[in-house]
């Protein structure tokens, strides 16, 4: 396994395109876009989880001077087409709530949009939102999944029959029961990890702009997809797609909660093109935390069987996955990926599992930085867990059991094939690096003083680039300008991953041209190529892919027309940095702007069989996801008065591929693992059992800082990716393998003194709580 | 999140401003750095149809040393509090509870004395102000006035101040002799409100024994309160490691604190007392070197 050798602009850490105006404070977000003539608008919005409605005066809020409209449900909602993303949409057998513009009879969580109010300012929208009276006639509520599964429990949507959204299961296996009868070992644990929020430091925000002469809808948003978003926009608004426009600028975060076009966004447009106006919503923090989509919140009994060597033979599943009232992206439901991936990179040779997706009344479920990444939590800590059982090293038990390097294409019990990935190379990496054995000894003298250190180990393999619906699809177009420097058009919509510099760096390598003179387009759906957007860890494989063969095509029409100039044949020449040479004899060159100026100038007459033009559209089709895979291991030191964590320091060995630049790929992990970090010992968001939510400002719902972050050190295994640029996906690992590796840190540092935790978030109370409850 | 409409108001001396608040009454708040006032003002969690902007009255910025005391001007910025060799020779306490106030970009603009005027029970400097006994001088169109620390804080978020008084300083006692401090906290993240803290200030005679002893807390009770049962265990001993950890188990045994969304009040209590055991195990291992 030797690793592929860094091209000369690929695999090389070049400075990023985008730092230079973000960081000066001149990035150009949705708030910096103004129209002429803008109104704003406010949402007025459910304070009461459950309640029908029976009246709303909106009469004094259109009395306040500069209050142009005040909609409800009964205004918006009749005609609207449906909300659901495309997936869903063109999916008739998907199970989806039945989701209106603002709400219709009743409302269904604490943040429901119940009016819109559109006004001169934000201000002005809000102070009218506070005169709009909603009669309410509260019912009983179910704040979590247990309260929506008891007996006899309300109904969160009425018109589905009951609050399981869907129940998935493999059908009774004797002879798993049978494994478990004789099995050496047996353990049996309930995993819990509890919701989050993703908080991206730029909240949604759009500005729609519909004119009713021309029937064209202009819409600004902040968005992980605005190819989607226009699908979206048009399916709501009945306007056909083409005279729909969407453009992003700079988006500040979205960690997969403006993956899709959520509720408030649709409902801005609907009001605009009502108006015939332009009507800007920029979401307050408050409405974020309140109202945007949440993540997480699953609860799962897992059943690990395994021999007296412990090698598992077996593993049950019993997952219950928290979809809220209105899930983005239809019923919020990776719970059947949660236990298809369950085995993740361990021989599992059997396995059962139920998947259960529950409606509470609460924010709606959605995607979040590695959505199904529960498998991951419930798998490591039952490790853990079953280490721990057998008296086996936590370290030694993962080599026992996982699948080798050469052991692969491997189909999992679960049937999921994966391939070309290095877990046992990474485990062994990781455990190198943090200095395994050493660590070990300084646990047992810091024990002896009394102090509880602890070690986690989180290893997962991830499915990238999963081709689901438009997802496994992406094109890039390639120009050359008339002056010889080259524009790349992609359906990517990059919100922190560094796309405008690593696909540059794709193109300077493949077409030959210097990266500063590559600029990269993306994010407007009347100058770029369809794509599905950016999210899923897909945009280096489907749309890195793309943008390699736009610009492999591009440099054949450039070789063709320079073969013409020089007079030479097309085979004998190189392209570097923007210069045609023949190879060996460099004095005969001609320059990629005279290449253009040749191509751009009729006057030139180039002959019927030299290329006429200099641009190129690539496209890159996938029908299997690219795994990518990675060890996480972290050294912590519990305090044992305080229950606070200390994290001591923080490892990361991982292969994703050949990486396009390696600063990029770093800070991915980084803004991964401080995620993981950060839910696990911060982040909760939190209902009361009367459905209340009870942290919606960051002075309750705690995000990592600066402060919290360790330093974090990265190994990289370097192997090929399937696929012609050798990539593979990784925005969302860190986020993935950070969240067991700190739970088993923790919980490895309890241990010590017959203390456990399962349950997250490991709060200083709840590991005060851990170690009381064992007398320590 | 917009505040709900307000007339702003700039005096430029402590009687145009008082007279403004004499003028709106409950309508009208002082307004000094605004990192507690504006975030409540954007969630309409409260509303002022008047705001008092004291940002530019002079007379209330700066920090003068005096034989006994600290006196430190209402509207001094808490950095500026922070970094002042005045302020860290004259009251160590204030100066070590400083940095455990938010984070530099808040102290760059919350003030001394809307931290103190806002009360909060889980903030620094009205445990400190508490601690050490200090006076609180308010200004109001019926003239001025003294108010013991004592007196000062009457519940969460309310203070003696009448609705027409403006705080214009404080001073903060400056002890002699052999002195000793010790400042501790424990939040959920650096910078947070703390889940409980301590202050603690002791002097010694010759002897090692205590000879003045004063422990304040934070963040377990709806005001900063003395952890009074500590200070009279600890008064006139010359106290070893063990009998200081007593000394804190008792004060914190009279405290009852209560649950929220962060820490239970058992949770508080244990780690209270760790706190002040930490706290004071500092405060006289330090007047022991003086």
């Amino acid at each position: 396994m030797s690793a592929p050798a860094a091209g000369r602009y690929v695999g090389q850490a070049v400075q990023r395109k985008e730092d230079p105006r973000l960081l000066t404070g001149h990035g150009r977000y949705v708030d910096d876009i103004v129209v002429p003539q803008m109104l704003h608008a406010a949402f007025v919005r459910s304070d009461l989880p459950s309640a029908r409605i029976t009246a709303i005066d909106v009469s004094a809020a259109l009395e306040l001077e500069g209050v142009s409209a005040v909609f409800t449900g009964a205004d918006l909602n009749p005609g609207a087409g449906t909300m659901q993303p495309s997936m869903m949409a063109e999916n008739p057998a998907a199970v989806v709530a039945p989701l209106t513009p603002l709400a219709g009879d009743d409302v269904r969580f604490v943040g429901d949009p119940v009016a819109i109010v559109i006004a001169e300012s934000r201000a002005l929208a809000e102070d009218a939102a506070e005169l709009v009276v909603v009669d309410y006639e509260p019912r009983d509520a179910v704040a979590s999944m247990e309260a929506a599964l008891a007996d006899g429990a309300p109904l969160v949507h009425p018109e589905l029959g009951g609050n399981v959204a869907s129940d998935l299961a493999l059908p009774e296996d004797p002879e798993l029961e049978a494994i478990f009868a004789s099995a050496a070992h047996v353990v049996t644990e309930r995993i819990v990890q509890h919701r989050h929020t993703p908080t991206p430091m730029e909240t949604r925000g759009v500005v729609a702009s519909f004119d009713p002469v021309t029937d064209q809808l202009e819409v600004w948003l902040s968005t992980q997809g605005p190819h989607e978003a226009r699908r979206t926009f048009a399916r709501v608004s009945g306007l056909p797609e083409r005279h729909v426009h969407v453009r992003m600028g700079d988006v500040g975060g979205g960690f997969g909660q403006k993956f899709f076009t959520p509720r408030e966004e649709q409902t801005v447009v609907l009001a605009a093109k009502r108006l015939g106006a332009a009507v800007k919503w920029i979401e307050d923090r408050r409405e974020n935390l309140l109202a945007a989509n949440h993540a997480r919140s699953d609860v799962a009994t897992v059943s690990l069987a395994l021999d007296a060597e412990g090698h598992v033979l077996a593993a049950k599943l019993d997952h219950l996955e928290e979809a809220g009232a209105w899930p983005v992206g239809g019923t919020g439901g990776v719970g059947p990926f949660v236990a298809m991936l369950f085995p993740g990179p361990y021989r599992i040779p059997r396995i059962w599992w139920r998947s259960r997706v529950v409606w509470t009344n609460t924010a709606g479920r959605g995607a979040y930085r590695g959505p199904w990444m529960f498998e991951s939590v419930a798998r490591e800590q039952m490790l853990d867990v079953a280490a721990r059982a057998t008296g086996i090293d936590p370290l030694e038990l993962r080599r026992r059991n996982v699948v080798g390097d050469d052991e692969q294409p491997f189909t999992m019990a679960t049937g999921m094939t994966f391939s070309a990935t290095t877990s046992a190379t990474t485990l062994e990496h990781a455990a190198r690096v943090i200095g395994y054995d050493d660590f070990r000894a300084e646990q047992a003298r810091a024990r002896a003083e009394g102090r509880l250190l602890g070690l986690g180990i989180g290893l997962y393999i991830e499915p990238t680039s999963t081709p689901a619906a438009t997802l496994g699809v992406e094109a890039a177009t390639v120009r050359v300008e008339s002056g010889g420097g080259v524009t790349v058009f992609l359906g990517t919509a990059a919100h922190g991953q560094s796309i405008e510099t690593t696909m540059a760096q794709v193109v300077a390598e493949h077409l030959g041209v210097a990266y500063e003179d590559v600029r990269v387009v993306q994010g407007d759906t009347d100058r770029t190529p369809f794509g599905g957007g950016t999210g899923g860890s897909r945009t280096a494989v489907i749309a890195g892919n793309a943008t390699r063969e736009a610009a492999l095509k591009v440099r054949e029409m450039v070789v063709g027309v320079a073969a013409h100039l020089l007079e030479a044949a097309p085979e004998d020449l190189e392209v570097h940095d923007g210069v045609v040479a023949v190879r060996g004899t460099p004095v005969r060159n001609v320059s990629l702007a005279a290449v253009a100026a040749a191509v751009h100038n009729a006057g030139t007459g180039l002959p019927p069989d030299v290329p006429r033009l200099l641009e190129a559209t690539g496209r890159y089709q996938t029908s299997s996801p690219t795994w990518s895979n990675a060890c996480h291991i972290c050294t912590v030191e519990v305090d044992r008065i305080t229950g606070q964590v200390e994290i001591l320091r923080y490892v990361v060995s991982e292969d994703c591929g050949r990486m396009l630049n390696p600063m990029v790929v770093e800070g991915q992990v980084h803004g991964g693992v401080v995620q993981g970090i950060g839910g696990v010992l911060y982040e909760h968001f939190v209902y009361d059992d009367a459905g209340n939510p009870l942290t919606t400002t960051f002075l309750d719902y705690l995000v990592p800082t600066a402060a919290e972050s360790p330093r974090i050190e990265i190994d990289h295994v370097v192997t090929d990716g399937p696929n012609p640029e050798g990539v593979k996906g990784m925005g969302e690992g860190g986020a993935i393998g950070s969240v067991p590796a700190v739970v088993n840190a923790v919980a490895d540092a309890l241990a010590q003194v017959g203390a456990t935790v399962t349950e997250q978030p490991l709060t200083p109370v709840r590991v005060v709580a851990a170690l009381e409850a064992a007398g320590a | 999140m917009k505040a709900a409409p307000f007339d702003h108001h700039a005096p430029e001396t402590v009687a145009e401003a008082a007279a403004l608040l004499a003028e709106f009454g409950d309508e009208a708040k002082v307004l000094a750095g605004g990192q507690s006032l504006l975030p409540l003002l954007s969630l309409r969690l409260t509303r002022f149809e008047h705001l008092v902007d004291v940002h530019r009255v002079a007379e209330l910025h700066g920090i003068t040393r005096t034989d006994d005391a600290l006196r430190v001007g209402a509207a001094t910025l808490q950095a500026e509090a922070e970094h002042d060799a005045v302020v860290a020779a004259a009251v160590p306490l204030l100066a070590r509870a400083l940095p455990h106030i938010g984070h530099f970009q808040i102290r760059n603009r919350g003030t001394v004395g809307g931290s103190l005027a806002h009360a909060d029970p889980a903030s620094e400097l009205p445990t400190v102000a508490l601690t050490l006994g200090a006076t609180f001088e308010a200004a109001s169109v019926r003239g001025t006035r003294e108010i013991a620390a004592d007196d000062f804080f009457t519940g969460t978020w309310s203070t003696a101040l009448a609705e027409d008084e403006i705080l214009v300083g404080t001073r903060f006692p400056v002890w002699a002799g052999r002195t000793g401090y010790g400042f501790a906290e424990v939040a959920r993240r650096h910078g947070d409100f703390a889940l409980a803290g301590v202050a603690a200030a002791v002097a010694l005679d010759a002897d090692d024994r205590i000879t003045r002893v004063a422990v304040g807390m934070l963040g377990v009770g709806a005001t900063p309160v003395r952890a009074g049962a500590a200070e009279a265990a600890l008064l006139g001993t010359a106290p070893d490691a063990a009998a200081v950890t007593e000394a804190a188990r008792a004060g914190m045994a009279a405290l009852e604190p209560a649950d929220d969304l962060h820490a239970t009040g058992a949770y508080r209590r244990r780690v209270g007392a760790h706190l002040m055991e930490t706290a004071l195990g500092a405060a006289i291992e330090e007047a022991r070197r003086g």
